[in-house]
């Protein structure tokens, strides 16, 4: 999922400045989860705008509002509340934002499609309801096959593909002592998978041309440009 | 000179550390500077000084200009170059430069992260990382960059790179010191030890590498420092024992205590290696005392 936090309510209260009537429009899918953007916090966040006297015209939370489809029956019944409203506030992540912006655009509206959340990148949810960590950077050549099935592209602090740098303490990272260094968990996994011999293969290094963006992924054809 | 050529003929090879400064070394015909002047001091004991990168991720005068400025001082640099703030266009650029410039060593890091530095919000780059720094620098001295674009002139460079006798697991130190020999690393600078048992297990799984080993000795100045090392320099542990030592005599004492720790320590690991590298932080003026003491036990 895309992990979000929320941005602090200040910043959002700046974004509608100037504008009295505001729809505000969530995500129930990845913000649900991070608790940032379902339909709770979307009542909650109009709740916080009235109080400072603006007036609320439409809350809703598309089941996954990055995805177009889903992002158009949910808004497209509910057009003139947003036609009513001055600006448009998204609790989702910066693509849910740019999709809702797209929608709108659809609908023959043109009206301000601001951000109330902070993406903070791809998570996986590890302790349910509690904790989700970044474990893939999505950098279109997965190395996992040789690396015991944990990403040292995501997972070291300086992605390392050859092993780990001198900084590792007591199998903690440098940059942070209560992050385990990836290369120490990389190890101690083909240890255990008696595959140590594979980490003697030189990584050559990445092909950083298959991140680079905005990459565009045709589905039909099965690739990513 | 290359350091290699003084391995070759089996001398035992002793580095310094020069650390530039946060300023601009410009001189309009004064002295050196202080931080090369400390390395001057120590001119007729060393072979050469490892010229450091904006070490602890630290934004300082640059590494390749201040080792230009230390050969023009006649010194001999040994030029560290991180991956942390060059993409491979830049570390392959640099290192034509630093050939360019008359520099011959050159000492392939990662780099301490962004995030123990000074500017904590700038980008990491790391796009390659030392493994495959030594493999691409290996390439340049073999006339070709990384893409197998021919070079008009090819480097020549000696490749050293770093090793930390302290990891653990250790094996799997010793893999990525056989992969940084497979691509071509010619010697080793080590992380400081102050256990001499624990280097000689680590010296044992090396040798058959082939490669040789310069001992990384960084003086303990007081016990305070020894402190501050466990707390915030990962890869190395001062053990309590070696504190205890030194905070047993008086404070004016402890430049005399250290230097006769550091002999100590040395006397036993000397034989073991094929040279060692200080990093006195100031303290250099102890190393001729320290030299003349340990010279017999210099392997043959
Ligand atoms: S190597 Fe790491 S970043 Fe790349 S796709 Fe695989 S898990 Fe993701
Ligand atoms: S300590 Fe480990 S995880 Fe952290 S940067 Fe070094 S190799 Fe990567």
């Amino acid at each position: 999922m895309i992990g979000t936090t929320k941005k602090p309510l200040e910043e959002i209260f700046q974004a509608v400045d100037g504008y009295a009537k505001i729809a505000v429009v969530g995500c129930d899918g990845c913000a649900k989860v991070c608790m940032t953007g379902g339909l709770d916090q979307v009542h909650e966040l109009a709740a916080q705008l009235k109080e400072q006297g603006k007036e609320i015209t439409l809350e809703v939370s598309p089941e996954r509002t990055c995805n177009i489809m889903h992002a158009r029956n949910f808004l497209t019944p509910v057009k003139d509340q947003i036609a009513a409203a001055d600006a448009v506030i998204v609790l989702g992540c910066g693509g849910a934002v740019q999709i809702t912006r797209q929608t709108t655009e659809e609908l023959g509206l043109t009206i301000p499609v601001k951000v109330g959340l902070d993406s903070v990148g791809h998570m996986d949810m590890v302790i349910p309801g509690v904790m989700a960590m970044e474990q893939c950077q999505e950098c279109g050549q997965c190395i996992l096959n040789e690396t015991g099935g944990i990403c040292p592209v995501t997972k070291c602090a300086k992605s390392l593909l050859n092993g780990p740098c001198g900084g590792s303490e007591n199998g903690k990272c440098e940059v942070d002592p209560n992050r385990d260094c990836a290369w120490v968990l990389i190890y101690n996994r083909m240890a255990a998978l008696g595959e140590l011999e594979r980490l003697q293969r030189y990584m050559a290094p990445k092909d950083y041309s298959k991140m680079s963006k905005p990459r565009v992924l045709y589905i039909k054809e099965g690739r990513c440009a | 000179m290359k350091l290699t050529e003084l391995f070759q003929k089996k001398t035992f090879v002793i580095t310094g550390e020069v650390g530039p400064v946060k300023g601009c070394s410009r001189l309009n015909g004064g002295p050196p500077p202080d931080y090369i002047q400390e390395a001057l001091n120590i001119k007729d004991h060393v072979h050469a000084v490892n010229v450091t990168d904006n070490q602890g991720a630290a934004m300082r005068l640059g590494a390749l200009a201040a080792s230009v400025l230390t050969k023009q001082f006649g010194l001999e640099p040994i030029f560290q170059i991180t991956c942390r703030d060059r993409n491979r266009l830049a570390i392959q650029s640099d290192l034509l430069a630093a050939c360019t410039l008359g520099i011959d060593n050159v000492l392939c890091l990662t780099g301490d992260h962004i995030k123990i530095g000074d500017h904590k919000s700038a980008k990491p780059v790391f796009d390659i990382d030392s493994v495959q720094m030594l493999k691409i620098a290996a390439g340049l001295n073999a006339g070709q960059d990384m893409m197998g674009n021919q070079l008009s002139q090819a480097t020549n460079l000696a490749l050293g790179a770093a090793a930390n006798p302290n990891f653990e697991p250790l094996d799997l130190q010793i893999i990525k010191m056989e992969k940084k020999v497979a691509a071509g690393c010619e010697f080793f600078q080590t992380q400081p030890v102050y256990e001499p048992r624990k280097f000689e297990m680590f010296m044992k799984k090396v040798e058959r590498l082939g490669v040789p080993v310069m001992f990384g000795m960084v003086v303990i100045k007081s016990p305070g420092m020894a402190t501050f090392i466990n707390e915030n320099v990962t890869g190395i542990t001062v053990p309590e024992a070696w504190t205890n030592q030194m905070a047993g005599v008086p404070k004016a004492d402890y430049k005399k205590k250290a230097t006769a720790m550091t002999i100590e320590l040395l006397k036993e690991i000397a034989p073991m290696c094929q040279g060692i590298h200080f990093m006195p932080f100031g303290w250099s003026d102890i190393i001729p005392e320290v030299l003349d003491a340990i010279r017999p036990y210099f392997p043959q």
